[in-house]
């Protein structure tokens, strides 16, 4: 899982440029909205689509999805349970890499 | 080491923070460049002014404005005419500048009645124009000027008019990246939500971040025309005063550009609740991306589909034909920010070119990080590059052609390397899927002009031959 977790954070860094907004707050909640929103299109759960945030998050994870399925043929061996810890394991990464051990000293800044 | 210091820069050491060499399993949690601070004495850097970012980069494309510069003669005619971004009423903004021409007595006794005196004179030169940007300048910041005051006395002495004042002087910041922040913060604060405009669609967007260099903003109108969305307005591309204060009223933002045109975009979700997308409309296979983002969030999945094939048909044949010639080119980007992580991936994968080396004038670790999550390994990033560090680049690296300015561009040309505008452009458009192939087609003439093979060889030689 480890190897696959990698693969798709390669592709997010490469692909995707909500990671990295301008600050830890942002980039937190595109990770956690927009990933999750991915793993639900990839296990063909059912998407309510409720707020403005929920149809922005669902258009970037409706291009992420099919870019991992089109790129990722691994992808359909996993069942919902597997698919799901990819997403929590590729979530990490990608807090870690763009939040935690970001060395972009304007992430935490509280003013503009 | 994957900070390096180079050879020139010995004796200022501290340059070694600002150049990085991407190597195999890295990334930005190891190295990120210093960026957006002073320049280090010692190094000639290539950075503009932050008034200069506020009126030259953003606020002087505003098609239908008064741009007034508070200060000597010379701080406006060197922010006047020198980019290339028209307009559909007749290039207005291109054609004018307007400066309250500070002398020596104004700065001993204050020049804010030579500041309303300008205002007054050039509403009433231009009296169909009612709308005015105001700027200050290292002088006038200098002696304390109140510009805000005076502005508010013209309005209410006039009563028709409108006037937007950014206080950001030459020195404000380390670079025009202040200039952007100002005037786009600014006018976050004071004049969104100043008035309602007449809606038309119930698909509504702001394009935030796309100046419409040499025609950008036309072609991106095209494509959201023919999707039935209307732009209630291009942040700041061939745009009015007005429909920019109408800004609250779409349903989504799409930005394009970096930091304080995500900070507009930031403060639109938290005061109005409006999302935030960032895309890449440069880059063939990138606008497929952007149009079918926006085409998800509306619903619009079938007409992004539509406008894709259209302009595939056009314009892929074309593209291919270039591609078959710039395959495996090499090239740098020196540019300002956002575009070196805008071009990188799209050069390299719409036309399998190699991005060598890439500098930044005044990007924030912001657009590092975005350049190097997306770059080669092996390719060298530097912040606010100076001239004898470019040399050095070309000394140790191959380089078949250069986006960068004029002036760097005019040294590199002295090399026998050619060089695209890499801030105005050659021959744009370069957004979207024609002006992908625009740029191809400049840098195919670049590297394959006939001029270069003529360019080393003195004439008197070739005239005895």
């Amino acid at each position: 899982m480890n190897e696959k977790i990698e693969e798709v954070t390669a592709l997010i860094q490469k692909q995707c440029l909500w990671q990295f907004f301008s600050r830890s707050w942002d980039r937190e909640e595109n990770i956690e909205g927009i990933m999750t929103m991915t793993g639900k299109i990839l296990n063909g759960d059912k998407i309510n689509l409720v707020t403005p945030a929920d149809k922005a998050f669902y258009s970037d994870a409706k291009f992420l999805a099919a870019e991992i399925q089109k790129k990722m043929p691994w992808l359909f061996e996993l069942d919902k349970s597997g698919v799901l810890e990819l997403i929590e394991g590729v979530k990490e990464r990608l807090l870690y890499i763009a939040v935690k051990k970001s060395r972009n000293c304007e992430l935490n800044l509280s003013n503009y | 080491m994957p900070l390096k210091l180079f050879c020139c820069d010995e004796c200022i050491p501290e340059r070694q923070n600002h150049v990085y060499i991407k190597e195999e399993g890295e990334d930005t949690t190891q190295y990120l460049p210093l960026s957006n601070i002073e320049t280090i004495p010692g190094s000639l850097s290539e950075r503009g002014c932050s008034y200069c970012g506020a009126k030259l980069v953003i606020g002087g494309v505003i098609k239908d404005c008064i741009q007034m510069i508070h200060g000597p003669v010379g701080c406006a005619y060197d922010t006047w005419h020198t980019k290339r971004y028209p307009s559909d009423n007749d290039n207005f903004q291109l054609k004018y500048v307007w400066s309250s021409d500070t002398k020596e007595k104004h700065i001993v006794f204050g020049a804010e009645k030579q500041l309303k005196k300008a205002i007054k004179e050039a509403f009433k030169e231009f009296p169909k124009i009612k709308r005015m940007f105001v700027y200050t300048t290292c002088t006038t910041a200098l002696i304390g000027d109140d510009p805000k005051a005076v502005c508010r006395e013209v309005e209410e002495e006039l009563g028709d008019v409108d006037i937007f004042v950014v206080e950001c002087p030459g020195f404000a910041g380390v670079s025009q990246s202040k200039g952007h922040h100002e005037l786009n913060i600014g006018w976050m604060r004071d004049k969104i939500g100043t008035l309602e405009p007449e809606i038309k669609s119930e698909y509504t967007i702001n394009v935030i971040g796309d100046y419409n260099i040499q025609g950008d903003t036309y072609v991106l109108q095209r494509y959201f025309d023919k999707m039935g969305i209307q732009v209630i307005a291009h942040f700041t591309g061939n745009v009015t005063y007005d429909q920019l204060r109408c800004m609250h009223r779409a349903k989504l933002n799409v930005v394009n550009c970096a930091r304080s045109a995500g900070y507009i975009a930031n403060e639109l979700k938290r005061v109005y609740d409006i999302p935030r997308m960032d895309v890449d409309t440069w880059g063939f296979d990138y606008i497929k991306v952007a149009l079918r983002k926006i085409g998800a969030f509306f619903g619009l999945e079938d007409k992004a589909e539509e406008v894709i094939a259209d302009e595939v048909a056009k314009y892929e044949g074309k593209l291919n034909w270039y591609k078959e010639r710039l395959k495996g080119k090499k090239v740098c980007i020196w540019t300002g920010g956002p575009r070196l992580w805008h071009w990188t991936k799209a050069l390299e994968d719409d036309l399998g070119m190699e991005v060598v080396a890439m500098s930044s004038k005044f990007g924030h670790q912001e657009d590092f990080e975005k350049v190097i999550a997306r770059g080669r390994v092996g390719t060298i990033y530097i912040d606010d590059g100076n001239e004898l560090e470019f040399f050095e680049v070309l000394d140790n690296i191959h380089a078949d052609i250069i986006f960068t300015g004029p002036r760097v561009g005019d040294l590199v040309k002295k090399l026998h390397i050619p060089y695209i505008n890499g801030h105005a452009y050659h021959n744009g458009p370069y957004m979207g899927f024609e002006g992908a192939v625009n740029m191809a087609r400049d840098m195919y003439n670049g590297i394959y002009s006939p001029m270069w093979s003529l360019a080393g060889k003195d004439p008197r030689v070739v005239q005895e031959l």
